[in-house]
């Protein structure tokens, strides 16, 4: 009897095809030999069957195309995004590097070069402090207005 | 092709892969989501979402897992974030049940292949149809993945995520719960 329920309960599965090769012997030694899961069986077939016939919905005809359009459009999104990482890379670079390079002409030419460590010109470096954050500044606003305006024209298209 | 050479083609950010592999999946994810959230529309546009994911995630898809199952997990992610914001009680709740509108044709089981028999034949798709609609989300899913997909118990289980034993589970009483349904056109004229 125990055998009995423990088949009974994996009729539906046997008819879905989902059993172990175990629980699949199990059952067809079982039915063989018990006309009521036999039937059993035989009334979860038929069901197994027609879901497997159920017709496949169709899809709208302009779907792959306007998914294909979506997907393009962020592939062109996720490239200029990392073409922008780079350029921003480089300029910052290129910045810091132009900074440095001024600096050492402005050493160059400065006829106060070897004051210019000491304490008493202070005032020297302070202005150079401020030239340079004054030019970082205004590379940072300029870099603001480009995004703000690039994200305007992206939003229009 | 083979889906490993499309999907590594689209890792390196070739479109024509992408094209390939939609449309290779196209009929198959429809069904899916459709069978999940149960309105075209909606599963269009999931759809839609779903390769969008792919173009995101393919840089890190692990090409010893199943692409199949990876895809199929996406769209299942998808489409229950979108069931939990638009309709939370569709996660759990069946649809209403349907009006016993048996009749006589109703209660004929197909066997032939004359043109009425056809027509009935139709008639039963639509009944399971309809009666597979008013299952409960994790029942449908099971089913449309076993049955429709022909997917193996091992893989569903990749798919949504839960262990072999809880896939046959969901099977069975998926199973049981339609044929209750369909008892109510049919009686236990199936055969």
């Amino acid at each position: 009897m125990i055998e009995h329920d423990k088949v009974r309960e994996l009729l539906a599965l046997a008819a879905a095809g989902a059993l172990t090769a175990a629980e699949e012997k199990q059952v067809g030694e079982h039915v063989r030999s018990c006309v009521s899961c036999a039937n059993e069986l035989d009334a979860w077939r038929p069901i197994a069957t027609e879901l497997r016939r159920l017709p496949t919905p169709q899809p709208s005809s302009w779907l792959l195309q306007a998914t294909l359009a979506r997907a393009e459009a962020k592939l062109a999104d996720e490239a200029e995004h990392v073409l922008n990482r780079h350029i921003i890379i480089f300029v910052v670079t290129l910045a810091w590097l132009l900074t440095i390079a001024s600096w050492l002409v402005f050493d160059f030419v400065s006829p106060y070069f070897g004051s210019l460590l000491g304490p008493q010109f202070g005032h020297t470096w302070i202005g150079f402090a401020a030239f340079t954050a004054l030019g970082w500044l205004a590379g940072g606003v300029a870099a603001v207005m480009l995004a703000v305006r690039q994200r305007g024209e992206r939003r229009l298209a | 092709m083979a889906v490993d050479a499309d999907v590594a083609r689209l890792r390196r950010g070739d479109l024509n892969a992408l094209s390939e592999l939609i449309a290779r999946y196209q009929y198959r994810l429809y069904r899916y989501l459709l069978r999940m959230v149960r309105q075209p529309a909606e599963a269009e546009d999931l759809f839609q979402q779903t390769w969008l994911k792919v173009v995101e995630k393919v840089r890190s898809f692990d090409v010893t897992r199943n692409f199949d199952a990876w895809l199929f997990t996406l769209a299942r992610n998808l489409a229950i974030d979108h069931l939990r914001r638009v309709r939370p009680q569709s996660l759990d709740e069946p649809l209403a049940n349907n009006e016993d509108c048996a009749t006589v044709a109703d209660r004929i089981p197909s066997g032939d292949f004359t043109p009425l028999d056809t027509a009935l034949a139709a008639e039963r798709r639509t009944h399971i149809d309809e009666a597979m609609a008013a299952l409960p989300m994790i029942y449908r899913e099971a089913l449309t993945l076993r049955f429709e997909d022909g997917m193996k118990i091992e893989e569903i289980a990749q798919v949504i995520e839960v262990p072999v034993s809880t896939v046959k589970s969901r099977l069975r009483r998926s199973l049981e719960q339609l044929r209750s349904a369909l008892a109510v056109h049919y009686g236990e004229a199936w055969r």
